[in-house]
């Protein structure tokens, strides 16, 4: 499963997608995380995803980033709050399952 | 309470945010954004020039014997930032029209050129006052700039081009397409600073003047940073949206002061550029959260709070603070909201007057955001170790502020957590 990530400047994302990996190993399911920022992520969601996944505190580019996902038919939505943390791994993991099947 | 929160989310940060991601708006903010690492490697050879040793080291009489030479790269970068920023502007906004970026940062960058006139110098052919290329000229840039790709998109839309026989290639066509568009901004760029000989930015300079001022008093400062903590209450990033307006009048400051340094004025103009906010407010990121860090690593009795202060150490070094900030959480949450809002607001009404008393030189070089803030804040004054003693007053200050407010919200967790147990037990 190959998720994309967005936040601001692809930063702090960086640390979630460890959060989720970790939980992926545990549960045995295999991905490819990658982070980046706004700025990036139209060029980038073209590539291939599965999942594109949206930092809480860029929601309100939420409308924009989801056309550009849109565009290249990747799923997109909004990290849930109490996900985009560094614990916050079997939440990502949960939501990602959700939005592949 | 929770309808008073949602009410503020969906009346006020909900609309300003959208307001904050208006087309224009965005293409400045991402045009701005994409000159920065110029800016950054560029303000550096200001450190070479103006190394932070005595005077009589030889590094320090070989610096000033050299000092024109070795702001050279600077010149060429930070100095001349306005016309990075016009390509990245122009390129940006043709960009969300969806029409060739490359034409639009070319016209861009040919409309700036054109508020600025050459003049000859004998042996030496013509020559650009460069001036105003720089943090000055940023207001002109942005105007010109606009009005030179929203020129590009209504010949686009019209349909104003050449037309060619078929046969020609379409690489060709690419270049025509843009033909009618660049005569008719050269045209009104003419008109402007040739036969009208007005000059942009002595008038724009003059209509911002106000501004500029009013973004480097107190309030000036004071209104931002509590913008910015006002946003990330809700979880959306503040600096992206505050900075969206606030950014260019930023990037002036710092271009002025930069600037008053290579001329070898004893005295920065201004107090508050980006730099300012970043080294000595965000200590840790946005709401300075370094001090709540801290309490967790040294306070926490709920295992919640033990491991995610674990967690976020690192990254908070670094700055990087929405583990934190989405982790406690901050967001949405009464009692850590009050500390988040009112430690910047105190730190950053201290930095300010240390930096007007002339106990901390004010920043100037642009380093980047990442580096942990000691580090940062000695860099950006230009080696002024005074610069860490007020990092490490305002991580005291902010961890003295949250500290009784991460007591009262642990204590509660553990509260949770006996009772989570206590279930899990009985079951």
């Amino acid at each position: 499963m190959r998720v994309l990530f967005v936040c601001s400047a692809g930063m702090s994302s960086a640390i979630v997608v460890n959060a989720l990996k970790k939980e992926a190993e545990k549960q045995g399911v295999a991905v490819e995380v990658k982070a980046v920022s706004t700025q990036e992520f139209g060029e980038e969601v073209k590539n291939g995803w599965d999942v594109a996944m949206v930092a809480p505190q860029v929601r309100h580019r939420f409308n924009q980033l989801k056309q550009e996902a849109d565009g290249a038919s990747v799923p997109c939505e909004l990290i849930p709050p109490q996900g985009y943390t560094p614990l916050g791994g079997p939440i990502l993991l949960k939501k990602v399952k959700e939005m592949t099947t | 309470m929770n309808g008073f929160i949602d009410f503020l989310d969906r009346r006020l940060s909900g609309p300003i945010a959208r307001i904050a991601e208006q087309r224009h708006l965005r293409a400045i903010r991402d045009g701005v954004i994409s000159a920065l690492p110029f800016i950054i490697v560029g303000s550096f050879f200001l450190i070479i020039a103006f190394p932070p040793f005595p005077e009589d080291w030889a590094i320090s009489l070989w610096a000033k014997e050299n000092v024109a030479k070795i702001l050279i790269p600077y010149r060429m970068t930070m100095f001349i930032m306005s016309l990075y920023i016009a390509f990245g502007v122009g390129y940006n906004l043709a960009k969300s029209y969806k029409i060739d970026p490359l034409a639009g940062a070319q016209i861009s960058v040919m409309a700036l050129l054109m508020t600025i006139a050459p003049k000859a110098i004998p042996d030496v052919g013509f020559v650009l006052p460069m001036g105003n290329l720089g943090g000055q000229g940023l207001f002109v840039t942005m105007l010109v700039t606009i009005i030179a790709v929203e020129i590009l998109r209504f010949c686009k839309q019209r349909n104003l081009t050449i037309r060619l026989p078929e046969q020609v290639p379409p690489s060709l066509l690419r270049s025509f397409e843009a033909l009618i568009p660049i005569a008719i901004v050269l045209l009104l760029m003419t008109l402007v600073t040739v036969v009208f000989n007005l000059d942009l930015h002595a008038l724009i300079g003059k209509a911002v003047a106000p501004l500029v001022t009013a973004g480097d008093s107190i309030f000036g400062v004071l209104i931002p940073v509590f913008l910015i903590t006002f946003f990330w209450a809700f979880g959306i990033h503040g600096v992206s949206i505050v900075g969206t307006i606030a950014r260019p009048l930023w990037e002036v400051y710092l271009g002025n002061n930069a600037e008053a340094v290579a001329s070898g004025q004893a005295t920065l103009p201004h107090i508050a550029p980006e730099t300012f906010y970043q080294w000595f407010i965000w200590i840790g990121g946005s709401g300075a959260t370094m001090g709540l860090v801290l309490c967790m690593l040294l306070f926490a009795k709920s295992r919640y709070s033990k491991t995610l202060g674990k967690t976020v150490v690192t990254p908070s070094i670094f700055n990087i603070n929405e583990p934190v900030i989405f982790g406690i959480p901050i967001v949405l949450n009464p009692i850590m909201v009050i500390p988040f809002v009112i430690v910047p607001l105190i730190t950053a009404t201290l930095s300010y007057y240390v930096t007007v008393l002339g106990f901390v030189n004010p920043t100037y070089i642009k380093v980047p955001w990442t580096l942990p803030a000691p580090i940062g804040a000695y860099l950006s004054t230009g080696g002024d170790w005074r610069a860490i003693i007020l990092v490490v007053v305002n991580i005291l200050i902010s961890f003295l502020i949250y500290l009784p407010f991460f007591k009262m919200y642990d204590n509660r967790l553990v509260e949770q957590e006996n009772e989570e147990n206590s279930v899990e037990t009985t079951v």
